[in-house]
């Protein structure tokens, strides 16, 4: 911990990745640099590669070339195999809080333990003290009174909280949103977003890939536009979303910000 | 047509005991055959082909050849080498028979299941044998309840066949029964009718079992 | 493996596999009839007429076909029904097959969307009408697959009417290992009989499938 607070290490640092699928390079070159306590916002159309990045990160996606670094750690390690990859990307991994548009609860366990599972397993926590944790978490969403209930029977903004509790409780030291609130009804978006702003208020630090302009503008310290695979643009976000400078931005702004109040 | 069920009186305990040996021997074979179906769909899906392929080339030949023919080959062809006692090549038929219907289900279950959970497990630090034990396993299992049902109803009516090798099932034990009372209609009735209770029960029990567990699919 | 041996026998087994195949034919031919009539039992306005056909699918599918056999068969002369056992092992298959298969039509005919006999009647479609020329074409395909899947279980079911001395495949087999001793030899080659026998029958499922669907794909 004490390291933690002495270094000036960005949280996430991204060095010249590229990404192909076949033939398709949906990443070609990004650089990007989270600075711990920061909320940096990504927007760009779909097909952008803006998810393919996000998940890099978690290394959901293997990149071919480049360097992503989590507080100073390399997450991907070309030169690492078999087992002791698994048991370094499995450890990096308890570090990041991934938080996925389809939230893929786990349907078979109950909010609680769909919190606590991770803790329990993974760091040995005694289920007394996982359970005390998991509490906590769910407090944090708003969803105490749930916790034995199963994920069926919740609503989409309820299940994606739950999620988010689910990824805070390994304390992470980032959070990827990957399009948190575009699978929900417009009614239950606010709900989760939300939760979201009171993360940023407590200065976590996240990486957000979203289509909600107006909440990227509220609660980003930065925020990058993506098209065809590069960084097209980046600023704060009052820039970005009022006076950008790239006509590709421009486009995409005028196309969205009409269907988001 | 005169009936007399009194030789099937008579007889009662030893029906009673055919009873013993057949649920024994189910309770038997439900275990081997769901766990190792389990083994071995995890096995076939999760390995190599070198030992996916033969695994599922047995699955294949299990499931398209009699149940009686596989019998017998076992249990002339353990005979061979060892004696054992017909009750054991009987679980071990059976279980094998069984487990090959299993595993067929378990595959079609755990493939069912989204990658997203696969992924969600990953990225909290899941390792992958860890996911597949903690997260994709337990969902295919509740996944697989009604064919897995089906396929134990199925099973316990079965263990009939075993009276074929010599296993002292409900159908076996009568057998001396019948041939002094010479009442097989009977008997056969009676066997039929406790098969038929017992079919009835398992099938409450699995449509219980499917209700407790719909809320976790 | 003992390649001579497997070349002399392979003829008494094919023979033996020709009675599979006889029977087989047979109860899955007759089977179809008691299943259609016990679809139309199902169809009747008289309740206990009803009520029989539930509980006869109900008692066949909840017994062992192997008890059936050895009931009707042993049991059969005690209520005056004498039958050869070649005779006895049609009998029995078709009757029980018939309950599963009755089951698998009602299904079928049931998967049709309910609008679609709506439709029907409301442009004047007879009930008889409606069934034949709108439902019935529309249920065929998958009829044809789960009567299909039936199928190919009756055909490994006949192998239990080795035990009332029926010389099919799995008899042959049985005494062919008890005699020769070469266990792997002799499953090996009845084995492959059966599997050109199932394979067979999914064969003829699959044309008759694509036939059928012709009607069902828009």
């Amino acid at each position: 911990m004490s390291t933690e607070q002495q270094t000036d290490t960005p949280m996430v640092e991204v060095r010249n990745v590229h990404k192909r699928f076949g033939d398709l390079e949906v990443l070609k070159g990004i650089d990007l640099t989270v600075d711990r306590g920061k909320i940096i916002s990504i927007i760009g159309p779909s097909g952008s590669g803006k998810s393919t990045l996000l998940r890099s990160v978690n290394h959901l996606e293997v990149i071919d070339e480049g360097a992503i670094l989590l507080d100073g750690v390399q997450v991907n390690r070309p030169d690492m195999k078999g087992l002791a990859f698994e048991r370094h990307i499995n450890h990096i991994r308890q570090n990041m809080g991934m938080v996925f548009q389809h939230f893929n609860l786990f349907p078979h366990l109950s909010t609680i333990d769909n919190v606590t599972l991770a803790p329990r397993k993974l760091k040995g926590m005694d289920k007394k003290t996982a359970r005390e944790l998991g509490m906590q978490q769910l407090e944090r969403v708003g969803l105490a009174e749930k916790a034995d209930v199963f994920p069926n029977w919740l609503s989409g903004g309820q299940k994606q909280r739950v999620a988010i509790a689910r990824a805070l409780a390994m304390k992470p030291k980032v959070m990827l949103f990957d399009e948190a609130t575009s699978a929900l009804d417009p009614e239950l978006v606010e709900e989760v977003n939300r939760v979201m702003r009171s993360l940023a208020e407590e200065h976590m630090t996240m990486l957000i890939v979203t289509h909600e302009m107006s909440f990227a503008r509220d609660v980003s310290d930065w925020a990058l536009f993506m098209d065809g695979g590069v960084v097209v643009e980046e600023s704060t976000p009052d820039k970005l979303f009022t006076n950008p400078e790239q006509e590709r931005t421009r486009n995409f702004l005028h196309k969205h910000l009409g269907n988001n109040h | 047509m005169e009936f007399d069920f009194s030789p099937v009186v008579t007889y009662f305990p030893t029906l009673l005991k055919g009873v013993g040996v057949a649920s024994l021997v189910a309770l038997a074979v439900a275990l081997m055959s769901i766990i190792g179906g389990l083994v071995v769909a995890v096995i076939s899906i999760y390995t190599n082909k070198v030992v996916s392929w033969p695994l599922r080339f047995f699955i294949w030949l299990f499931m398209t050849t009699p149940l009686l023919l596989q019998l017998y080959f076992l249990y002339f062809g353990l005979g061979e080498w060892i004696l054992i006692p017909a009750i054991v090549v009987g679980i071990l038929g059976l279980g094998f028979h069984y487990m090959a219907y299993n595993a067929d289900i378990f595959i079609a279950t755990i493939k069912s299941v989204s990658d997203g959970q696969y992924e969600a497990s990953r990225s909290l630090g899941f390792g992958h044998w860890k996911t597949i034990y903690y997260i994709i396993v337990p969902q295919a299992l509740i996944r697989s309840i009604p064919q897995l049902g089906n396929n134990m109803i199925l099973m316990v009516k079965d263990t009939s066949v075993l009276s074929a090798i010599g296993v002292a099932e409900l159908v076996y034990a009568s057998q001396y029964a019948i041939s002094v009372s010479f009442r097989p209609f009977e008997f056969f009735i009676v066997i039929a009718i406790m098969y038929y209770v017992i079919n009835i029960l398992m099938e409450l029990g699995q449509a219980w079992l499917e209700r407790q567990t719909a809320y976790r699919r | 493996m003992d390649v001579d041996l497997m070349v002399e026998v392979t003829p008494l087994l094919i023979r033996a596999a020709w009675v599979t195949i006889d029977i087989s034919s047979r109860a899955i031919f007759f089977g179809f009839f008691v299943a259609c009539g016990l679809v139309f039992l199902q169809t009747f306005r008289f309740a206990p007429i009803r009520w029989f056909a539930r509980g006869y699918i109900s008692v066949i599918r909840g017994t062992p076909y192997f008890v059936q056999l050895l009931l009707v068969f042993y049991g059969g002369p005690s209520i005056g029904l004498r039958l050869d056992p070649i005779t006895c092992g049609v009998f029995v298959g078709a009757f029980n097959i018939g309950a599963y298969m009755s089951e698998a039509i009602r299904g079928s005919i049931e998967s049709v969307d309910s609008g679609q006999s709506e439709a029907a009647r409301s442009l004047g479609f007879g009930k008889v009408q409606t069934m034949v020329s709108i439902v019935l074409p529309q249920a065929a395909s998958l009829m044809i697959r789960s009567v299909g899947v039936l199928a190919i279980v009756l055909v490994k079911n006949s192998s239990l009417v080795s035990i009332i001395s029926v010389v099919e495949l799995t008899y042959q087999a049985q005494r062919l290992i008890g005699s020769t001793y070469k266990p792997l030899e002799i499953f090996t080659l009845s084995a492959l009989m059966y599997i050109v026998i199932i394979y067979a029958v999914m064969g003829i499922i699959e044309l008759a499938y694509r036939r059928a669907i012709r009607y069902t794909t828009q």
